[in-house]
């Protein structure tokens, strides 16, 4: 009975789909009707399997969620004396120091329309790192939103709060880097711990590859190099961090698309991705947080 | 005894045509081009079924020769694989030995007896720096490619030893050495020249597998992977994947690929006069001034 009940619902969808037609490369005229209809059924169960999969997903993000403790904002977490945010960020404190492995250089994907709240999320990366004892940020946008912010960000991170308390009131020394081309920018307090930050966008990746390609070519063409000794080493010691640490080790991808949106390559080669979409937490710091405990659990082998 | 055969070849023709339906389902949709897969997994499935590491290797090529199966009945023309990365050199002797014992006479199993290779027309490129190799595993990787070459199916890069840096690294030297020899202008020397040169230009890769639930790239396929590849993590062994994970990769893909092609078109948009220009300069305000408009 059920049996027919289904056939009876799928052959006019299914004839439906025939007569309004799907995006086939095949010309309609060339296909038997009846290989038309099995056609028409068979987009019909994807199209139900996409449903069931975006709804699925949505189901897991809401849990992941809605099981999470409630999770302040940084500003409040930092800044309030309130007696319940002071014993959560004590505990989140001894959470991040109490890690097995935290990264040295960690690395945040920011995602494609992030406007508004970039000078916000910069500063807040930069008091999480603090209280992770992370010593050298990078934070990513393709499009270069970041440099074109650079004087913003650098006004706030010179007078912020959340930062300095994060660092115990000893606001930290930041060297901000943005990339080739630009000079560093030194903020505040010399002497004090010091936090190493770069804003990068695409041309610190390909371009920079690129423009590497075009700088060994003219030495080669005058004969102050010679193309033998061109090796992975020399490659390497040319894109090093500007700031002598490693390449990132971790990678948080802050959007709900599994993509790398142009992320320097060269640099990807030992880290390690956390993907989280915004609609998965309840802020980026949730997200920073969730990052370095997979981090902590992770191990490397180094192809051995 | 003869109904249990027959049983048996009932079920797996059951199976056969069952596979085939879904994988007509899923060709309703959109197929991804380029499909790669970093086969992590296979030692720790080995210790897992209380079995030597050289099994685990085994069991993870069978595992390979179905994939590429299953890859060819969906429809997907290039299919890569990390098969030996150049840091694997630093595992034991041993390891090291049984596997280039493995690649030599599975390469020359996959090139001669295949289905994928004799009825399917499928290429083997070997991809990475073959001068590392001891000289009968190249040899057999010469024959492979050349048996293959002409062939007109899904085309399969095997890399074997490889790492994304050294692929990089060669690519600028090839480019450089084509300015030296004049063959190339210095203003030529632009991102689509450059990508010209790897050892895997294209087409772009559209999904990177990676099994066993670490979530790095290890050294595989950087540049590829950066520009928009859809990712996925699978916790599960190489050896222990299964169509079903397949399926449930195509179909997340599908469901994501109206998203990533329109980031990708924004991308091209951006990049196209980057992708050809000769300075960096002109990058710095491309992307931005096409974010603005």
């Amino acid at each position: 009975m059920s049996v027919t009940l289904w056939l009876l619902a799928l052959v006019p969808v299914a004839a439906l789909i025939r007569f309004v037609g799907i995006p086939d490369d095949t010309p309609h005229q060339t296909k038997p009707f009846l290989r038309q209809i099995f056609d028409g059924l068979c987009y019909t169960i994807l199209r139900f399997l996409h449903l069931a999969f975006a709804v699925n997903k949505s189901f897991q993000s809401w849990v992941q969620m809605t099981l999470l403790q409630n999770e302040a904002d940084v500003h409040d977490l930092l800044l309030s004396d309130r007696p319940a945010l002071v014993e959560e960020r004590m505990e989140l404190e001894i959470f991040l120091l109490s890690l097995p492995q935290r990264p040295e250089h960690f690395a945040v994907v920011l995602p494609d329309g992030h406007t508004d709240d970039i000078v916000d999320d910069v500063e807040a990366l930069c008091a999480w790192s603090g209280m992770a004892k992370i010593p050298r940020l990078t934070v990513y946008t393709r499009d270069g939103r970041l440099k074109d912010s650079a004087d913003a960000i650098e006004a706030r991170l010179r007078k912020s709060k959340i930062i300095s308390r994060a660092y115990d009131n000893k606001p930290p020394s930041i060297i901000l880097d943005l990339g080739t081309h630009h000079a560093k920018r030194h903020i505040t307090s010399p002497g004090n711990h010091p936090l190493h930050v770069s804003l990068w966008s695409r041309e610190d990746g390909f371009p920079a590859l690129v423009e590497l390609s075009r700088s060994l070519a003219k030495q080669v063409s005058t004969g102050t190099l010679s193309a033998k000794s061109i090796d992975e080493t020399m490659v390497a010691s040319l894109l090093k961090d500007p700031f002598g640490f490693a390449h990132p080790e971790l990678l948080l991808l802050y959007d709900d698309l599994l993509c790398i949106p142009e992320f320097p390559p060269w640099q990807l080669q030992n880290t390690e991705v956390y993907q989280i979409g915004q609609g998965s937490v309840k802020s980026l710091g949730d997200a920073v947080v969730r990052a370095l405990g997979s981090y902590a659990k992770i191990e490397k082998r180094w192809g051995k | 005894m003869p109904l249990q055969k027959h049983c048996r070849k009932l079920c797996s023709q059951a199976s056969n045509i069952f596979r085939k339906f879904l994988v007509h389902i899923l060709q309703q949709g959109p197929i991804p081009k380029h499909v790669a897969f970093i086969m992590d997994g296979n030692r720790r499935f080995a210790r897992k079924s209380h079995q030597v590491t050289t099994s685990g290797h085994v069991a993870g090529f069978h595992k390979l020769a179905n994939v590429l199966e299953w890859c060819n009945d969906l429809g997907i023309k290039h299919v890569s694989v990390f098969a030996f990365a150049i840091n694997n050199f630093n595992r034991s002797e041993e390891e090291v030995s049984a596997l280039m014992h493995l690649a030599k006479d599975k390469l020359k199993e996959l090139a001669d007896n295949s289905e994928l290779v004799r009825y399917h027309g499928a290429r083997i490129r070997i991809v990475g720096n073959k001068a590392l190799l001891p000289s009968e595993v190249r040899q057999v990787m010469d024959y492979a490619e050349k048996t293959t070459q002409d062939n007109k199916g899904m085309t399969l890069n095997v890399c074997f030893p490889y790492s994304s840096t050294d692929e990089m690294t060669s690519a600028i030297r090839a480019l450089i050495d084509d300015a030296e020899s004049g063959k190339l202008q210095e203003s030529e020397i632009s991102e689509g020249t450059l990508e010209s040169r790897l050892q895997i230009p294209g087409p772009d890769l559209d999904i990177l597998v990676r099994t066993s639930g670490q979530i790095r790239f290890s050294n595989f396929m950087l540049w590829q992977s950066s520009k928009m590849a859809y990712i996925q993590f699978i916790d599960v062994y190489w050896p222990e994947f299964s169509l079903f994970h397949m399926l449930s990769i195509m179909i997340s893909w599908q469901c994501a690929y109206l998203a990533i092609e329109k980031k990708k078109q924004t991308v091209a948009e951006c990049t196209r006069p980057c992708m050809l220009s000769a300075s960096v300069s002109d990058d710095e305000t491309c992307c931005s001034e096409r974010e603005a408009a």
